[in-house]
């Protein structure tokens, strides 16, 4: 719940909790701020990029409690209790996600720029539809706009993890 | 980097009301903000305070007596995967699975798509052809308005300026009813929607159809349901020609960069055409 | 964006052409404009537009002047004014005809309507409605008042 200061000349502060990429963050957040600019910006996570900033493309993407969002349009004092995964985050010990694995091992990204969006919306493609078809895929990361690859890589590497994941491959539900 | 706003919490709806009468033009409801933060972004609007209005109880999908009970502050997502309307409105179901993009889908509102009222929108079509009624409350009083009546003008709806969008009610329709919404676009937002219900019992009855998005808001067009009203299924097809021409010309089409007037009401037209086949199947 | 108005009034082409230079009279049939004021008489005005399309908006501080003038028949003017809040620009490029037509008057003009800047995101198809709008009211009021009179 919002506590605003008493006096109006000075700024309204928000303290929030969550967790980012497993674990616990506190911080004061001001209503105004986005959650791009917090995690680019304050906690030094620069994966998430400032692209189209319309919501529109999908760069921007980051996991809050596992559901894909837009962070250049999100209120960054919306996470207050919730979990938010980061691309930083997907990789455990050092051990690859096997999305991200299966994007290097296939080709899935040529610049990158989309890559850290397109990754994590595809996990939540895959802990929610774990066999999805061609037209399944398509219709949910249809709201992430890739320049370079023509997306044909992009499709085989997430059909490639979803089938390393089902057959009992690393995969982490954070 | 958006411009310092306060933020209010309420947890009733009379608080919103009060606020927004106390704070007039210079506070705005913000329930998923996926169409005011894009315009604050812009630097197109301002605003003082942001009244969030997600403590409020507005988010159920109830099934009383015989109609469908959605709350204002239901996500796309929440309508596009739950079971209640899957069964009871497959068309309402598909019509938001195909809203916008997934991150859209998870956080925007359907009380927050028709209050803003941009043009380029999906569901407000439909629910105007489904009869739906809007649940407007304010601190002492509520009241219902048709679907057809809510949407003014581009980005202007039937709301008093203390008025909260609570529920949006749709009759369930019975074994007779069909109806479907198509829509077409090749940008971000859709360029022309059509929505259309009926009931078919030999005859083709209580007609609805509904232009979206081609003009500055969705309307009902009675001179195309004039044509397949009472009519027989075959010869109702035979007159989705014409139906499809009326409603272009009544669909005040604008031209704008998601086409030109001619261009948007041939659309129309193909449009009505096939959703009317589409639900017939 | 250009448009095209006439409207016939029920009054002589020198009582039109009086109404048109009361500032304050004429200035007050645009919807949305106030606060009208002679910077140089038949030259140089200013006046304020306020203008609203949903939560949209604007509000322009606006220069008129006075390009060129035809006693009794034409008037050509421009006005200009900048939205620094919302970061837009408008430039409106009129030209002004009267012509007799038995014992009334046919008010005409042609507005050349330039929108810059931010609001052109809002939809160039929005716009254009809501000047044909502004254009049309102005064009009713300033019959109605002209009639009014009589």
């Amino acid at each position: 719940m919002a506590k605003p200061m008493s006096r109006a000349s000075e700024a309204q502060l928000i303290p929030i909790s969550f967790t980012l990429n497993g674990r616990l963050q506190e911080i004061d957040v001001e209503p105004h701020e986005l959650l791009l600019d917090v995690v680019r910006e304050r906690l030094g996570l620069t994966g998430a990029k400032r692209s189209c900033d319309v919501q529109v493309c999908g760069a921007c993407t980051l996991l809050v409690d596992g559901r894909p969002v837009s962070a250049c349009t999100t209120l960054a004092f919306e996470v207050r209790g919730r979990s938010v995964l980061t691309i930083e985050g997907l990789a455990e010990n050092g051990k690859l996600h096997p999305l991200q694995q299966a994007f290097i091992e296939h080709g899935g990204f040529q610049c990158g720029f989309c890559t850290p969006g397109m990754i994590l919306a595809a996990k939540a493609l895959l802990d929610e539809n774990p066999d999805p078809s061609e037209a399944e895929l398509k219709h949910f990361m249809h709201g992430n706009i890739c320049r370079c690859t023509g997306y044909k890589k992009i499709i085989e590497s997430i059909m490639a993890a979803a089938k390393t994941m089902r057959s009992g491959g690393q995969g982490s539900s954070s | 980097m958006l411009r310092r706003f306060r933020l209010e919490e309420p947890e009733h709806v009379s608080q919103v009301s009060e606020l927004l009468s106390r704070f007039g033009d210079s506070a705005k409801i913000y329930a998923g903000g996926t169409e005011l933060l894009l315009a604050m972004k812009e630097g197109l609007v301002q605003y003082e305070r942001l009244i969030n209005v997600k403590n409020l109880n507005c988010r159920d999908v109830t099934l009383e007596n015989g109609a469908l009970s959605i709350g204002a502050l239901s996500t796309h997502r929440e309508l596009e995967t739950s079971k209640t309307i899957k069964e009871k409105l497959p068309a309402l179901a598909k019509l938001e699975h195909n809203v916008a993009n997934v991150r859209v889908r998870q956080v925007g509102t359907l009380g927050g798509n028709l209050c803003f009222a941009e043009p380029h929108a999906d569901p407000g079509t439909l629910l105007i052809a489904l009869g739906a009624k809007m649940i407007a409350e304010k601190s002492s009083s509520q009241r219902e308005l048709d679907a057809e009546k809510f949407f003014v003008d581009a980005f202007e709806t039937a709301l008093e300026p203390d008025e909260v969008l609570t529920k949006i009610v749709i009759p369930v329709p019975g074994a007779a009813g069909r109806s479907a919404y198509l829509k077409f676009g090749y940008l971000e937002r859709p360029s022309v929607g059509v929505g259309l219900a009926f009931n078919l019992n030999g005859q083709v009855s209580s007609m609805r159809i509904a232009v979206g998005c081609a003009g500055p808001a969705p309307r009902r067009v009675p001179e195309a349901e004039a044509l397949l009203e009472g009519k027989s299924r075959e010869e109702a097809e035979r007159n989705l020609a014409q139906a499809g021409a009326l409603a272009g010309r009544a669909a005040q089409a604008i031209t704008d960069l998601h086409g030109s007037q001619d261009y948007k009401e041939h659309i129309v037209g193909i449009l009505l055409k096939r959703a009317f086949l589409s639900a017939l199947s | 964006m250009q448009f095209q108005k006439e409207v016939e009034i029920r009054a002589s082409r020198e009582k039109v052409w009086q109404f048109i230079w009361d500032v304050d009279r004429f200035i007050a049939c645009v919807p949305g404009c106030k606060e009208a004021k002679t910077l140089e008489q038949g030259k140089r005005y200013t006046a304020t537009m306020v203008e609203k399309v949903g939560p949209f908006k604007v509000e322009f501080p606006t220069n008129i002047e006075v390009l060129e003038r035809e006693e009794m028949s034409r008037i050509k003017a421009q006005a200009s004014g900048a939205d620094n809040k919302i970061g837009s620009r408008m430039k409106i490029d009129l030209d002004v005809n009267l012509r007799e037509q038995g014992d009334n008057t046919i008010l005409g003009f042609v507005a050349g309507v330039n929108i810059l800047g931010k609001l052109a995101a809002l939809g160039h198809g929005i716009i254009k409605r809501k000047a044909d709008q502004v254009l049309d009211e102005f064009a009713q009021a300033v019959k109605k008042q002209l009639e009014g009179d009589s």
